[in-house]
C-alpha cells in the first residue's frame, strides 16, 4: 500500500495519519512560547516517533555550565536523550535529571490514540530541598558555582506543575481536534471536486457522443430534404406547365368556372413550387453548397425593386409602405438575387404581420461592421471595423414577445400556430434569410414590442467604394 | 472493517444516511449527548454556517471488549443536500453499516423514497451489493403531526429486510436503539463473512454485552 493510499485509507475512516499533519507548527510554537513566558518552564513538543514540532527554552545558567564540563556534557545528552525516548502510555511521567531537576513527559492522543507527547523541564521541584549528591559527583565541577547556579532553576510544586501540563495537553489536543478537522475537509473537498469532474467528464463524453450522433442524423436529414425537394420539383414545373397550357386553351377554350378551377391549382402549384424552393435553399445553405455571387449592389434599386413587388399587398391592406434610403450609403458586397430574397421575405412578413392601417418601413445606411463574435466583444483588439450597410424593415404589426425572439431564425419554428394558420408559411423563410445573411458575412437582429411593432437590422459588407 | 491484530483493535465504520433535514446529525449529536463519556470523543461537524452539514459529521466511539481487544466505531452522517451527491459517495466508500433515517411526515415520503434509491445507486456505484449491505431504517421526528401511524410502521416492517426504529432523535428518543441495532446487524455480517471469533477470538456476544454496556441503554420511543 503506498503512502496516498494510506492516507486515502485514513480519510475514509477519518483516522489521523501524523501529528505533524495535523498540528500546526505556528500554532504549537506560540504556545509554547506562551506557556514559557507564563510558567517559566521550557517545553518542547514532540511527534510519535520522537521528532521535535515546537519549543520555547531558554538556557539555564546551570546548564550551560555543566555543558562546559566534558562529563557534565556527556550526562546532559545523555539524560535529555532518554526524556526524549520516553513514551508514556497513558499519564505523564516525571523523568529525573542527575542535576536534581526533572523532566515531565506527557502523552497526546487524539480520538484515544497516542499520537505524541510534549516535554516540560528541566524545572526543579519545591519539594527538592536542595542540589542532590549526583550533582557533586560530576567530574571537575565546582560545587559552590553549581550550587548558586542550581539555586536559579525554574522551580514549580509538583501538583501545580502536573495540572499546568494536564491544560497545555487538553490545548494541545483541541488544536489537533481542529487540525484534523481541517485536514478532513480540505482532503474531503479534493476529494468531491475530483469525484464530480469524473461525473461530469463521463456525462460531458456521453454528450460529445451524442451530439455527433445528431450532427450525422442531421446530415442525413438535409440529404434527404435536397433529394427529395429535387424530386418533387420535375413533376411539379410538369404539372405547373400544363396548368399554363390548358389555361392559355391549348385544349380548347373553357368556361368561368373551369379558368377559376385553374388559377386556383396554379396558385397552389407555385406556393408549393416556392416551399420546395425553400427547402432546396436550406439544404444547400446548410451543407454550405449554396454558390454566392458577388457583386456591387445599390441598395436603393434593390429596396426599390422588393418595394414595387410588395407595393400591391401593401396597398390592398391600407399599409403606408416608405423606403428611406440615407445619403452616402454605400453599395452592398453581396448576391443580388439572395439580398432580394432576404429583404423580399423581411417585407412580405412585416406586411403579413402588421394591422390595417399600419406602416412598413424599408430603409438602409452606412455602418460599420464589426468582425469576429457577433457581440462585439474583444473584437477592437483584432481587426478594425469593415465598412457596411445596415437594412432595416420596421413594422408596426403585432410584435414578437420576448422569449420567443431567440428561436424565430431556427428553421420550421413558429411563433404561433395561430398566426401561421392565419398567414400561411412553413416556418423556413426566417431561417434560411439568417443563413443568407451569415453566408456573406452579414449580422442579422431583430428588437420587438408586443403590440407596437417589430425591427430586424441586417447589416452587410459594404462594396469596395471602387468596384 | 479495518482490523490492526498489532493494536488489537477493530474499527467499524458506521454511515447515517437519509434526505437532508431527515436527523442525521441529531442522531449524532443526542448519541454524543447520551453514551458514556469515557466511550465517545468529540463530535466532528464540518457544516457550513447555517449548520448544513457540508462534508460530514464523524463521532469516534472506542470500547474496550474484553481480552485486551478494543473496538472503535467511527459514526459518520453524509450531507443530505441534493447538490453533495459525490460527497456522499465517498463518505460511503468502505462503511460497514448504514442507518437509514427517515422523515416520519408524510408529505416526506417521495423524499424518503429518492433519497433511499439514490443509496442503493451510490453503493452500487462503490461496488457494493446493497441487498448484502447491513442496514437499519429509522422513522424520526415521531413527535410531528401528520406522520406515518405506528400501524403504518408495523406493515412496512413487517415486509420490509431492514429493522425500522422509531425516534425523536432531538430529544434523543429511539437513538440508541437504532444504534444497537445497527451494530448487531453489522458484526452479525462480520463474523458470518470474517469469522472474528474464530480467527482473531473476539467473543461476538462478550462485545456486544461490552458494547451496549458502554453506550447505554435509553427507553424506546413512545407515541404519547
Amino acid at each position: 500500500m503506498t503512502q496516498d493510499d494510506a492516507n486515502a485509507a485514513d480519510i475514509v475512516m477519518g483516522d489521523v495519519v501524523r501529528l505533524e499533519d495535523v498540528l500546526s507548527r505556528d500554532s504549537a510554537a506560540s504556545l509554547c512560547k506562551s506557556f514559557f513566558a507564563l510558567f517559566g518552564l521550557p517545553v518542547r513538543v514532540l511527534s510519535q516517533e520522537g521528532d521535535l514540532l515546537a519549543e520555547a527554552h531558554r538556557d539555564r545558567p546551570l546548564c550551560s555550565y555543566l555543558n562546559t564540563l566534558a562529563d557534565g556534557r556527556h550526562r546532559c545528552s545523555q539524560t535529555l536523550g532518554e526524556a526524549h525516548s520516553v513514551q508514556p502510555d497513558s499519564g505523564s511521567i516525571v523523568h529525573p535529571c542527575f542535576s536534581g531537576a526533572v523532566y515531565r513527559i506527557v502523552p497526546l492522543f487524539h480520538q484515544r490514540r497516542p499520537i505524541g507527547r510534549f516535554i516540560v523541564g528541566p524545572y526543579v521541584p519545591i519539594e527538592a530541598p536542595s542540589a542532590p549528591e549526583s550533582l557533586g559527583s560530576v567530574e571537575s565541577i565546582d560545587t559552590g558555582a553549581a550550587r548558586a547556579h542550581f539555586s536559579d532553576m525554574p522551580r514549580a510544586r509538583e501538583d501545580i506543575a502536573e495540572q499546568i501540563c494536564a491544560h497545555l495537553g487538553e490545548v494541545l489536543e483541541i488544536l489537533v481536534f481542529f487540525g484534523h478537522r481541517a485536514q478532513l475537509a480540505s482532503a474531503m473537498q479534493l476529494a468531491s471536486v475530483r469525484e464530480s469532474y469524473r461525473e461530469l467528464a463521463e456525462k460531458s463524453e456521453a454528450l460529445t457522443e451524442s451530439h455527433e450522433e445528431l450532427k450525422q442524423v442531421d446530415k442525413l436529414k438535409s440529404t434527404f430534404l435536397a433529394t427529395v425537394s429535387h424530386e418533387l420539383r420535375s413533376p411539379l414545373t410538369s404539372i405547373i406547365g400544363y396548368t399554363e397550357m390548358l389555361q392559355s386553351g391549348a385544349a380548347g377554350a373553357l368556361s368561368e368556372e373551369q379558368s377559376e378551377i385553374l388559377k386556383t391549382v396554379h396558385g397552389k402549384a407555385d406556393e408549393l413550387l416556392g416551399l420546395i424552393s425553400s427547402l432546396l435553399d436550406l439544404g444547400q445553405l446548410e451543407s454550405r453548397t449554396l454558390d454566392l455571387r458577388h457583386e456591387a449592389v445599390d441598395p436603393r434599386a434593390l429596396l426599390s425593386g422588393v418595394g414595387s413587388t410588395v407595393v400591391p399587398s401593401a396597398n390592398r391592406r391600407n399599409i403606408a409602405l416608405d423606403i428611406r434610403v440615407s445619403a452616402g450609403t454605400p453599395k452592398i458586397w453581396g448576391d443580388a438575387i439572395r439580398l432580394r430574397q432576404i429583404m423580399l421575405n423581411l417585407a412580405d412578413n412585416a406586411i403579413k404581420f402588421t394591422h390595417e392601417g399600419g406602416q412598413v418601413e424599408l430603409g438602409a445606411a452606412p455602418a460599420q461592421l464589426e468582425p469576429g463574435d457577433p457581440s462585439g466583444v474583444g473584437s477592437g483588439l483584432f481587426t478594425a471595423n469593415r465598412p457596411a450597410v445596415v437594412l432595416l424593415v420596421r413594422d408596426t404589426g403585432m410584435g414578437i414577445a420576448e422569449d420567443k425572439l431567440s428561436r424565430i431564425f431556427e428553421a420550421f419554428y413558429q411563433v404561433d400556430g395561430g398566426t401561421t394558420r392565419a398567414h400561411g408559411g412553413a416556418g423556413l423563410g426566417l431561417s434560411i434569410v439568417k443563413q443568407l445573411v451569415d453566408a456573406h458575412g452579414g449580422t442579422i437582429e431583430v428588437t420587438s414590442k408586443p403590440g407596437e411593432g417589430t425591427l430586424f437590422t441586417v447589416t452587410l459588407p459594404a462594396a469596395n467604394p471602387d468596384a | 472493517m479495518r482490523l490492526d491484530l498489532a493494536a488489537k483493535e477493530l474499527t467499524l465504520k458506521l454511515v447515517y444516511y437519509g434526505p437532508a433535514l431527515s436527523g442525521k446529525t441529531s442522531n449524532l449529536r443526542a448519541i454524543h449527548r447520551l453514551a458514556s463519556s469515557e466511550a465517545c470523543g468529540q463530535l466532528m461537524t464540518l457544516a457550513m454556517k447555517n449548520e448544513r452539514t457540508l462534508f460530514f459529521d464523524m463521532l469516534p466511539i472506542a470500547i474496550a471488549v474484553g481480552d485486551g481487544f478494543r473496538v472503535r466505531l467511527k459514526l459518520f452522517s453524509v450531507p443530505g443536500q441534493l447538490m453533495h451527491e459525490a460527497t456522499r459517495r465517498l463518505v460511503l466508500q468502505a462503511a460497514d453499516g448504514i442507518a437509514f433515517i427517515a422523515d416520519s411526515r408524510r408529505s416526506e415520503a417521495s423524499t424518503n423514497r429518492e433519497s433511499f434509491l439514490r443509496l442503493h445507486r451510490n453503493l452500487r456505484h462503490n461496488g457494493v451489493d446493497p441487498a448484502r449491505m447491513p442496514m437499519v431504517v429509522q422513522f424520526n421526528k415521531r413527535d410531528l403531526e401528520d406522520i406515518r401511524s405506528d400501524e403504518e410502521l408495523e406493515t412496512i416492517g413487517a415486509r420490509s429486510h431492514e429493522p425500522i426504529y422509531k425516534a425523536v432523535a432531538t430529544r434523543g428518543h429511539g437513538v440508541m436503539q437504532t444504534l444497537h441495532g445497527l451494530i448487531r446487524k453489522t458484526w452479525l455480517k462480520l463474523e458470518t463473512d470474517q469469522h472474528l471469533e474464530d480467527r482473531v477470538g473476539i467473543n461476538a456476544s462478550r462485545s456486544m454485552r461490552a458494547i451496549e454496556s458502554m453506550l447505554g441503554n435509553r427507553p424506546e420511543w413512545q407515541a404519547p
